[in-house]
Order: structure tokens, then sequence, then C-alpha cells
């Protein structure tokens, strides 16, 4: 074996290959610096002496969001800035003199403003008109050159056509903070930009990807006097870069119809709550609306710091869409629930027919009815109807809490409806062991009945409670609801459509499904149901009035008129229904918070958009149901009549 | 230690290491505080204070370092080379926690980059399994295996930081190893094909996507979307312009009007060539190649095979730095974000080259001492 000392040397050989590889190595990048430096180093010397080149971001415009019916709700328009470079500047104090005069304010002013950026670099443009005028803009740009170092940017804003209407859906967009910069851009991909807007909510949230579309660049020579000249291919030294077209974004189309968001929002002027519509065969949101509301155009131009604190300062929070981002307890309109579970688990049938003498006792307890002197004689049909209190009260006395939450989390309570929007909320329905989770007590069987009549721990959106009428409209299907139809290029390639999707088959026997809908069509249909004032012509609605508590109420203030109370403290008013009854199309949710009754309050609200829905997509339908209304009616007024005749005769006689 | 053996060990002493290096030092420190002095930002311009700081930290490091016998860095070779691993897996670790900077540990106020020691220790672990081996047979791929390894995991570990530029490196500088060491020819094809699969395996799904785009920007610029190519053009002007002779100290244009972006770190060279020309880049260029030889005829003149393998592995992590760094400002290569060394702004590799220096002077003090 050889020693040590010999192996290096047999190294050796190998050393100096590598020390050759290393002189080849430089040898190259000498002679890369002899080629820029010596042989084209002139023409590189003039190109960073006389140019200045520059990139330029072109911004790709967002997508178009259209309605259901190819209407524009969210479109884009330009806006003009006018900015200073101060490193082109040649005489300050004329520029400032020239620009006043066209912006017809103080050159003191102008002066000013410019001193606020006197600290950062000498290329960084200063914005010194936000938004100008196509007057203003024509002037500078036609006298640009008396005016070196003035340039107008284009940019795009954001409009919403409808303002203040469906703007929790559509959402808005805002720049991007600097903080969010580098995870957003983790996150998703894309390298954002500081001053990039990016959807903050609703649609423009939950599609931003989609609809930001990849911005271009430009590259531009700036000469000595600040003017721009596109680069132009072929004709410079620096070979191998071009230019890059912005992509515009996906154009979305929605599922909800613009009419009806009208119907909704003007439905809803002057009170704060939220509707949703739904087509109850597939899911579609057709409306969804919330008030108060926000102009979502003011936060892509310039958002005024009064604008924003009277947003966020509100106590009504007009940024929170009520239909997903809130929940409330669904009072009367749980009733339709229990009574499916009551039904389906044979606790009662159609005959069964309790007694409600205004009251209920359970062991010490007393509980009351909405009615202070009861109902009476009560089955199922007029329990919906009449909203009978004691009626569930006593099927609450013999149904388990856990059972009947199954049937509230088998409609689709308790969980997200896995709409996609952001922020939606699950609510709640209580289980035994949900309660002994949370407070370590065991369930009372006094809780079961505030539960049975949607009170105390029930919670759920108003999107959640219109899904679960949906699945008693439809039969039985629960689906998931959505509100984008299709996503789509500006060539009008669809590239992605969406198709109803069912969560679930609910087995209910035809029975139930008949008797809940027979109660929820009195409830609007018969003299004596509680939504009988807000019924609607040629609608045939099916519904269910609901009151829900904020607070607690002792016994006596139980029965004291609501509006009397102070406006925190008032009931909100729900109410759900769907429509046509015979063949359900549509079905709507609508919450007024502290409407006091779901009847007065928010029926309307229902009635108003299924009206415009009917008259829209089903006039025949509508027409042949006022049709049979003039009938139903001159044949109760024949009888009417025909009993008065007899009455009167009978008097006659009796004379 | 009394008079004489002072002067004895002053004159033992080889200072040719870090005297070198001290050179193209000093001329770095003067082409940072030149780039950055015009910056609006306090943090840029006092940036060639802490760079001196960390200089002088490096050094004084340095030369403890240079005080280790070899037969002491043969010992903790392995060891150094664990820890390393265990602190790169602790930044993957706080990084993913942390949501962010995943390239970093922070001790107290200062940052610090275990993947740049990590260069070193790679080279001292894989010199220490060399000479456990025979060394009068060439390598083999069975032979092979756990050197390979031993390159590997750092490098992908670096790799899924992400920073891609570092992994590749450390298997540049244990390739530079192993030809050093000598191949089969046979075994070199068949390494090379593998190479060329797992390439592209790894940039068909291993890449980021920014890491793809420097490369799709470097064969073809049209792709750009990040701006590298924009950087790889403001980087040609700058050192175009620069001509023969330069615009002169503190006369580049380029820099003061931030067309170039990252000029005191990744693109120092750029603003070096602007201001002093082909003439000191002739200058600076050399001081490197002298440095690189310095190194290799080190490891030609101990006695040991490890003592020889470990100055290899040194210029290996010199020369690839300088090689990329150079043929990236100039257009010759994908903008991968390697430091040029000591001429670019950062603690951590000073740092790492300090000690590196030191090993060596080290290595050179023992050899005088036969």
């Amino acid at each position: 074996m050889l020693n040590e000392d010999d192996l290096v040397k047999a190294h050796r050989h190998r050393a100096d290959l590598i020390g050759n590889i290393v002189l080849f190595c430089f040898a190259v990048i000498i002679s890369r610096l002899w080629y820029l430096q010596v042989y084209k180093g002139s023409m590189f010397a003039e190109y960073s002496l006389q140019n200045r080149l520059r990139k330029e971001i072109l911004k790709a415009p967002r997508g178009v969001i259209f309605d259901r019916n190819n209407q524009v709700l969210v479109h884009n328009s330009p806006r003009f800035d006018i900015v200073l470079i101060p490193q082109y500047l040649r005489d300050t104090k004329e520029t400032i003199q020239k620009l006043a005069q066209v912006f017809k304010i103080t050159e003191e002013s102008l002066a000013n403003q410019l001193k606020k950026f006197s600290g950062q670099a000498s290329y960084v443009p200063v914005v010194i008109k936000k938004n100008a005028t196509p007057e203003e803009v024509a002037i500078i740009e036609t006298e640009h050159y008396k005016l070196p170092g003035v340039k107008v940017n284009i940019f795009i804003s954001r409009e919403y056509n409808d303002r203040e209407v469906g703007a929790h859906l559509l959402g808005y967009i805002s720049e991007i903070s600097k903080e969010k910069l580098i995870p957003y851009r983790k996150r998703d991909g894309f390298s954002y930009q500081s001053g990039d807007f990016i959807g903050v909510s609703g649609i423009e949230k939950m599609l931003d990807l989609e609809v930001r579309g990849q911005d271009g660049h430009e590259l531009v020579e700036v000469d000595a006097r600040g003017r721009m000249k596109r680069y132009m291919e072929g004709t410079n030294i620096i070979d191998g870069i071009e230019n890059k077209d912005p992509i515009s974004g996906e154009n979305i189309r929605l599922t909800v119809d613009n009419d009806l968001q009208h119907a909704a929002f003007t439905a809803l002027e002057g009170k704060t709550g939220g509707a949703v519509a739904i087509d109850v065969h597939t899911g579609e949101v057709l409306a969804m609306v919330s008030r108060p509301s926000f102009d979502p155009s003011k936060f892509s131009k310039e958002l005024t710091k009064d604008y924003w604190s009277s947003l966020v300062e509100n106590e009504l929070n007009p940024l929170r869409d009520r239909n997903i981002q809130e929940h409330y307890p669904p009072g009367s309109t749980f009733k339709m629930i229990a009574a499916v579970a009551a039904l389906e688990e044979g606790i009662i049938d159609e005959n069964t027919e309790y007694v409600c003498p205004g009251y209920f006792k359970l062991g010490r307890r007393v509980v009351h009815c909405w009615k202070k002197h009861g109902h009476q004689k009560v089955n199922i049909t007029k329990a919906i109807r009449e909203s009978c209190d004691v009626f569930f009260y006593k099927v609450a006395s013999k149904i388990d809490i856990d059972t009947l939450s199954k049937y509230a989390n088998m409609l689709g309570f308790g969980s997200k409806t896995g709409i996609t929007l952001p922020g939606e909320i699950a609510g709640l329905v209580p289980t035994k062991e949900w309660k002994l989770k949370r407070s370590g007590e065991e369930w009372q069987k006094g809780e079961t009945l505030s539960c049975i009549i949607g009170q105390s721990y029930v919670l759920a959106t108003p999107l959640q409670m219109v899904m679960a009428y949906s699945v008693i409209a439809n039969g039985g299907t629960l689906y998931r609801p959505y509100v984008v139809k299709e996503i789509f290029e500006n060539s009008g390639k669809i590239h992605k459509s969406f198709a109803p999707e069912e969560i679930s088959k609910i087995k209910l026997s035809q029975k139930t499904l008949d008797y809940v809908k027979r109660g929820l069509y009195e409830v609007v249909n018969d003299r004596k149901g509680t939504g009988w004032w807000s019924r609607g012509k040629g609608i045939m609605m099916a519904g269910k009035t609901g009151t829900s508590q904020v607070i607690k109420m002792s016994a006596e203030k139980l029965f004291d008129k609501c509006e009397e109370q102070e406006y925190k403290y008032r009931n909100h008013g729900l109410f759900i229904g769907y429509a046509p009854a015979d063949d359900p199309k549509i079905a709507v949710a609508s919450i007024v918070e502290h409407g006091c009754h779901g009847a007065s309050a928010a029926a309307p609200v229902v009635r108003d958009i299924i009206q415009v829905y009917m008259k829209k997509y089903h006039p025949e339908k509508q027409s042949a149901i006022i049709e049979m209304e003039k009938k139903e009616y001159l044949a109760k007024k024949r009888i009417e009549d025909a009993q008065n005749a007899i009455k009167a005769s009978e008097e006659e006689s009796g004379d | 230690m009394n008079k004489s053996a002072l002067i004895d060990f002053i004159k033992r002493y080889d200072f040719s290491f870090f005297g070198m290096c001290a050179a193209v030092f000093f001329i770095g420190v003067i082409n940072l505080y030149s780039a950055t002095h015009a910056s609006d930002s306090a943090v840029l311009s006092n940036l060639y204070k802490s760079q001196l700081i960390w200089f002088g930290t490096s050094i004084s490091v340095g030369i403890g370092v240079s005080f280790i016998k070899p037969t002491g860095l043969y010992r903790v070779s392995y060891i150094m080379y664990v820890l390393n691993l265990i602190l790169l897996i602790l930044v993957l670790l706080l990084g993913h926690i942390g949501m962010g900077a995943q390239r970093w540990l922070a001790i107290g106020p200062l940052k610090f980059q275990p993947s740049e020691m990590m260069k070193v220790t790679v080279v001292l672990a894989l010199s220490r399994w060399f000479s456990t081996q025979r060394p009068d047979v060439p390598l083999t791929f069975k032979t092979l295996i756990i050197p390979a390894i031993i390159a590997l995991i750092p490098s992908l570990l670096v790799v899924v930081q992400p920073d891609l530029g570092t992994g590749l490196l450390i298997i540049l500088i244990f390739m530079v190893m192993v030809f050093y060491r000598q191949l089969k020819w046979k075994t070199f094809m068949i390494i090379l094909a593998i190479g060329l699969v797992a390439g592209t395996i790894t940039y068909e799904f291993g890449l980021k996507e920014y890491q793809k785009k420097r490369i799709t920007t470097f064969i073809d610029p049209d792709l750009d979307a990040k701006g590298s190519g924009y950087n790889a053009i403001q980087s040609k002007i700058a050192i175009g312009s620069g001509q023969f002779f330069g615009k002169g100290f503190k006369k580049s244009s380029q820099a003061s009007l931030s067309y170039l972006p990252e000029n005191h770190t990744d693109f120092i060279f750029s603003i070096y060539n602007e201001e002093h020309g082909f003439f000191g880049s002739l200058v600076l260029v050399s001081l490197y190649v002298v440095l690189f030889f310095r190194f290799i005829w080190l490891s030609t003149a101990v006695i040991k095979i490890y003592d020889s393998l470990v100055p290899i592995g040194i210029m290996a992590i010199l020369f690839w730095h300088t090689f990329v760094n150079m043929g990236m400002v100039m257009g010759l290569m994908p903008i991968v974000g390697l430091p040029l060394p000591f001429m670019s702004y950062g603690g951590s590799s000073l740092l790492m080259f300090g000690i590196a220096c030191g090993m060596a002077t080290s290595i050179s003090n023992s050899k005088n001492l036969f």
C-alpha cells in the first residue's frame, strides 16, 4: 500500500486539471466582460446616459359580473390621475403656476402638496390630482410639452351599477395592505404588488383569483424630459425582452336576478334585515339582499375616511350580510321542523288533537301560548296555521331534544350550507351532549319547550331557513345553495359552469309532507292564518311566520304591545314562504330585525319578491291563480249571499 | 510563550489567506458604500458599517479557527455536520410555525443562516469520509453512495426552504470533490444520466413557481412575468456602460436611480463594473483567481489526504459562488441569488468565508511544522 504522501501526489494532476478549469471559467467571464464593456460598451454607455428604460405595469381589468339574464352588475371604468415626477421637472415654479390654473386651486396648496413628498426619491411619481375630469386630462395632454414631468396615469375603477343593491353579495375590492402582500403571494402564488386591488368580501373575494386576470407590462424609454416612448422591438441594443399584454379577468354569471334584487331591496326599505330567495328545484340563489347596505363603488375609487367610519361605527353594521353572516333564533318558523319530527316519529298523527287553554304546565313551571286565551282544540294543521305554542309544548314533552335536533340537522340547520361565500356561519342546533360540554350541566326538559318554538339555543341563518323550507317545497331534496352559474372568458368561452348539487335526499312520508304543506298553505290562505293579511294576489303563497325574541320576557310583559317597547328590545320578525303552493318554484326567507311580528314586517317582503318573480317567470300561472282566486271569491260570495237571503226570508217569514 | 517563540510563531503563521480575503473585502466594502450611499433609506446607506462589523467578527472567528489543528478539525467533522443539519431542520420547523422567513435563525438581535455554514460542514464531512476509504482506487457507484447521501440530505433541506441556489451549490461542491478524489468514467456517465432525469423531474414537480420562472426567463425572456428579465437587462446596461475605465467611484447612475434591484447583495458586481470598468474588473477577477490557486496549491502541498481535500472543497465553495454570481449578473446564467464572496452584503456568508479561511490557514500552518 502506498503511503499517504504518495497518494496526495497521485491527486496532483487532478488538482492541475481543476486549476485549468478555473482558469477557463474566468477566461469566459473576462471575454464576456470584454464583449459587454469594450466591444458593446459605447452603446450601453449611450443607452445608460440618454435613456431610462422603465417597466410600466399594465393592470389587467377585472372580470365583469352579470346577473342570470346577462344584465351587467359590476364593470370597470377608467379613472385618471395626474402625477408629477420631480426628477423631470424643469422649472418648478412655472409648472406649479400652470397646474394651479388647470385645476383651479391656489399655487400655495399645490406647492404644499409637493412638499409633503419632498423626502422621497425624485423618480417616484407624486399624485397631484386624483380622479381628474376629462377636460383637465385634455388640457394636460395637449400642453404636455410645456409641462415636463407631468403625466396622466390611467386607473381602472370598479363600478357597481346598482350601488347599495346586493352590495353584500357582490362584495367590494380594496387596496392590498403591505402586511398582507407576502402572505397572500404565498397563498395564491400570485405576484401581488403594492397598490393592487383585491376582493375583500362577497363574490369579489370568493372568485378573486378568477376575476383578477393577469397584469401585463410594457417597457418604455423615458427621455431626459420625462416623456415616454413605447419601446420598439428590434430597434435597440437590448435584445430578448418583449412587452406583454394584460389578460383581463374572467367574467362571472350569477344565479341572481337583478329585478328580484331590486324588489327585495325596495321591500326592505327603511328596515334592518335581509331577504334571500332560492329556486327550490336547483338551490340557485335568486336574490340575496341585506340592509342597511353600503356602496361598494366607493371602495375602489377614493374611500373617504368619513364614509369608512360611517360604516364601521354604525351600530347596525352595514357591512354584514344578514343572510349568511348573522344567525337568529328562528322563532315559530321552527315549528315546521318540529311538525315534521313529530309526524315522522309517530308522536302525533293527523287525528291528534290537543286542547290549548293558553298556557302549559311543566312541573311547577307555567309557559304561555302567544294567544292569551288559547286556541282551544288544535290539530296539526291548525297548530301550524295559527302557530299554537301549547300544541308544540305538548309535543315537546314527548320528544327527546336529540331527536328534534336530528331533524333540524337533516334539514340543514346547524352546519354551513356550503354556499362558499366568505364568512358564512353555521348557526346552532343544541343537543344534550353539546350542553354538557358547554356548561357541564344536564339538559332540562323545560329547555326542549323553548327550543321547539325556535327560541333559546336554536340559531339559524336566513339562508339555512330558506333551504329547509325548500326541502318541504320540493318534496325532500336538500340542495347546496349556489350563486355562480358560469365563469366565462371574454370570448364567451365558458370556463366553468356550476350545476345543482344535492346534499341529501330526505325520506319523508307523503303524509307528513301533505299535512305540513297544508298547514303552511293555510297560514297564508285561511282567514284565521297568521299570514292572512300579507297573502298577496296571484301567487298562492305558503309559508310560516315567526317572531324571534330578543330577550326573555316575563309573563305579563309577553302580552305588551311590541311596538311600545324600546327599539332594541323589540322582537325580530321572520317569514319564510314558497310559491305557488301547488307547484312550488321559489322559496324566500326574510328577517326584519326588531320588526316585532313576522306577519306584518317580514311577510310583505317575501310576498313582494314572489310577486315580481311570478310576473317575470310564470305569468300564465299567475293569471291562472288570479282567475281561480276570483272564482273562489265569487263562490264564497254566492254562498254568503244565499245564506243571507235565506236568513232574510226566514226573518221575514218569522215576522 | 517567550518572545522568540512568539516571533517563531508569527513567522510560521500563514497570513496569505486572510490577506487576500481582506484585499477583496476592502474593495468590496468601498464598492458597497458607493452603491448604497445615495439611498433614501438610512438602513441601506449605513449598510457598509454593519458590513465592516461583520468582517471584523468574521476575521476574529476565522483566526480563532486557525488555531484548531487539522487533526482537531478531522475529529469534529461529523459532529459539526450533524449539528448543522439539526440547525437546518430547526429553521424549517420554526419557519413553518412562523409562516415566513424560513432561512433565518434569530439569536437575539442576530440573524443567522445555517445554510451558509452547511457548505463548509459538508466539505468537512466529505473529506473525512473519503480519507477513511481506500484512496488509491477510483470511486465507483458503490463507494459513492454514502458521500452522495452526505451531500444530498443538506441540499434537499436547503431546497425546501426554499433556497434553490444554495441547494444546487452544495451539489456542485460535492461534484468538485468527487472529481478530485477520482471517479471512474463509466460511473461518471451513469451519474450524468441520472442527474439529467432527476433534474427534469425536480423541475416538473419539485420547483416553486417563481423558481421555474427564473429558469424559463433565462432560456426565453419572453416568458418573464416577474421582472427577472428586466433585472438582467438593467444589470447588463450597468456593466456595459462602465466601458474600459468605468464611470468612477460613486458615479453609478444605475444604482443611484434604483434601476438595479438588490444592488447591495446579488448585483453588487454590476455596480463595481459600472464604476470601475473592464480594467477594474480585471484586477478583481485576478485577485479571485490568485485566491483560488492559493487553495489548490495548498491541497497539493500537504501530506494527509484529509488536509488535501478540505482546501479543494473550500476552493469549490468560493469558486462556484464567484463564477455563478458573475455569470448571472452578465446574463450568462439564470438569476439564482448567490452572493459574491467578500463583495456582497451579508453577515452569514462573510462569517462562513472567514471560518473557511481559518481552516485553510490551520492546515497551511501545520504543514510548515514538518
